[in-house]
């Protein structure tokens, strides 16, 4: 029963956005902005929650004794730090420069050395993988070397070439791939979406 | 006092920290021209994205959807900032947005900046609106805070208030939000509101069919292009845009990349070698 009246109210709602797209009258386009602003509302509040389920967990954390006590801490503090410098009376918001700086001395660099960590963290692991699965690893790494020989930044004619040769492998073998992905996701959901809306999946009830 | 055990720890710490000083001394060095390049030979896509500004009518509104996020917008913040300066040399009023947090946070930092450097005026700030795709379906009809005050936002509100008071609209991608959502959610709404994008190269798959289709009339979505595009944007000095990228060091750890590839199957191989063969003697 809940599981129909769900359903139910996504067909609504989902025909409701569709039919604002395909036709233009003002009360269905009055009750689509209605529905989006839900959403909005809606994502705001999952938003709050989220954050607020995570101080908890942390706190409960803190409080047993469970868990990395350095990291919970790192992270409530954190946290408390930037609502602190964006909430204070007279603080500016996101824009305030309390926040800046905290963005751009702390966040923004961490961001940045943790991406950076990937180049390492990479071909570690595949030293690890040669180990384990030398087949996939090797065939994994031949294509990493390829493009990265592609990519190197030489002048000159052989830059041109190599430059040719990476556009090539972007624009045909990868987009290939990945269109294909996409397009694969996209009839999954839709069909998902379709079974889910027409009540097909009534053996799950 | 130097145990074995300390000399087996900085013996293992070697190459890592040769690595690092190798790329520390390469980022100071400026290579010859010509010997290396990191930009793109093939011009189309910055001719593409320059002749899309380049097409705006005279004092142009144009909308800078900054949605980047922290991980990969230093690869595309010279690119985004070299836009900016190109946008304002055509005289267009520019106006910024976000729609993801972190978005919020790089659109804050690009103002304080453009204010600081006073080469030019900050463009007008039309904050963050929370809900993500559905925050960018109600800025369709409605983008202008109530209490903003300023020429611009004059201007917006007099063209209806909403993103179809831009002539142009530059999406600055991430991981959240990324043209696509623009192509999906305000292409259909807007459908003659010229979209350019600006990218990290992880999102060129994706983004490539909609400039082939004319969905997008610019994108700039590789280290290479958005090099190429920055280089061809005179306007300003160069050091406004902060630290570039250079293509020694970008040089110097893709060799190492290399050497370690070849380093790790090299020893598999020769490990594989000694490993004795498993069929029986006959």
């Amino acid at each position: 029963m809940r599981r129909t009246i769900l359903a139910g109210i996504v067909l609504v709602t989902g025909l409701v956005v569709l039919l604002d797209l395909l036709i233009v009258n003002p009360s269905l386009g009055d009750a689509a902005g209605a529905v989006n602003e839900l959403l909005v509302l809606l994502a705001a509040a999952a938003a709050v929650g989220g954050g607020a389920t995570l101080v908890a967990h942390h706190a409960r954390n803190l409080a047993a004794g469970d868990g990395d006590s350095i990291g919970s801490v790192v992270l409530l503090l954190g946290m408390a730090a930037v609502l602190v410098a964006g909430l204070r009376p007279g603080s500016s918001g996101s824009a305030d420069p309390a926040v800046l700086w905290l963005i751009a001395a702390l966040l923004a660099p961490i961001a940045a050395s943790l991406f950076a960590l990937l180049f390492i963290f990479v071909l570690g692991a595949i030293r690890r993988g040669f180990v384990l699965r030398v087949r996939e690893t090797s065939l994994m790494a031949a294509a990493a070397a390829v493009v990265i020989v592609l990519l190197l930044p030489l002048g000159g004619q052989a830059g041109d070439w190599l430059a040719a040769g990476a556009g090539w492998v972007r624009d045909v073998p990868l987009a290939g791939v990945f269109r294909g992905l996409l397009i694969g996701i996209g009839i999954l959901v839709a069909v998902g979406a379709a079974r889910s809306l027409l009540a097909l999946d009534r053996d799950d009830d | 006092m130097t145990s074995p055990d300390n000399v087996a720890r900085l013996r293992r710490a070697a190459p890592a920290v040769l690595l690092l000083v190798v790329l520390v001394v390469a980022t100071m060095l400026r290579p010859g021209a010509g010997t290396l390049r990191l930009a793109s030979p093939d011009r189309s896509h910055v001719d593409q994205l320059r002749q899309a500004i380049g097409d705006l009518p005279s004092e142009a509104l144009v909308l800078i959807a900054c949605d980047g996020d922290l991980g990969t917008y230093p690869e595309i913040r010279a690119t985004t900032r070299a836009a900016i300066e190109d946008l304002g040399a055509h005289g267009a009023r520019l106006a910024i947005v976000s729609f993801t947090p972190e978005g919020r946070a790089i659109a804050a930092a690009e103002r304080d900046r453009i204010a600081r450097s006073g080469a030019a005026e900050p463009p007008a700030d039309l904050g963050f609106i929370a809900g993500a795709e559905a925050g960018l379906v109600r800025a369709v009809s409605s983008v202008v805070p109530a209490a903003a005050q300023g020429p611009t936002f004059d201007a917006i509100r007099q063209r209806g208030g909403g993103i179809g008071a831009f002539d142009m609209v530059l999406i600055v991608s991430g991981s959240d939000i990324s043209a696509r959502s623009w192509v999906e959610q305000v292409g259909p709404r807007l459908p003659d509101l010229a979209m350019i994008t600006i990218a990290p190269t992880f999102l060129d798959p994706e983004l490539e069919p909609y400039l082939r289709s004319g969905q997008l009339r610019g994108l700039l979505a590789t280290l290479r292009e958005g090099t190429a595009y920055a280089d061809a944007v005179t306007s300003g000095p160069a050091a406004d845009r902060g630290p570039g990228i250079a293509p020694l060091p970008m040089l110097v750890g893709m060799l190492a990349a290399l050497a370690a590839l070849a380093e790790a199957a090299s020893r598999r191989l020769a490990r594989r070698a000694r490993r004795p063969s498993r069929r029986p003697m006959s």
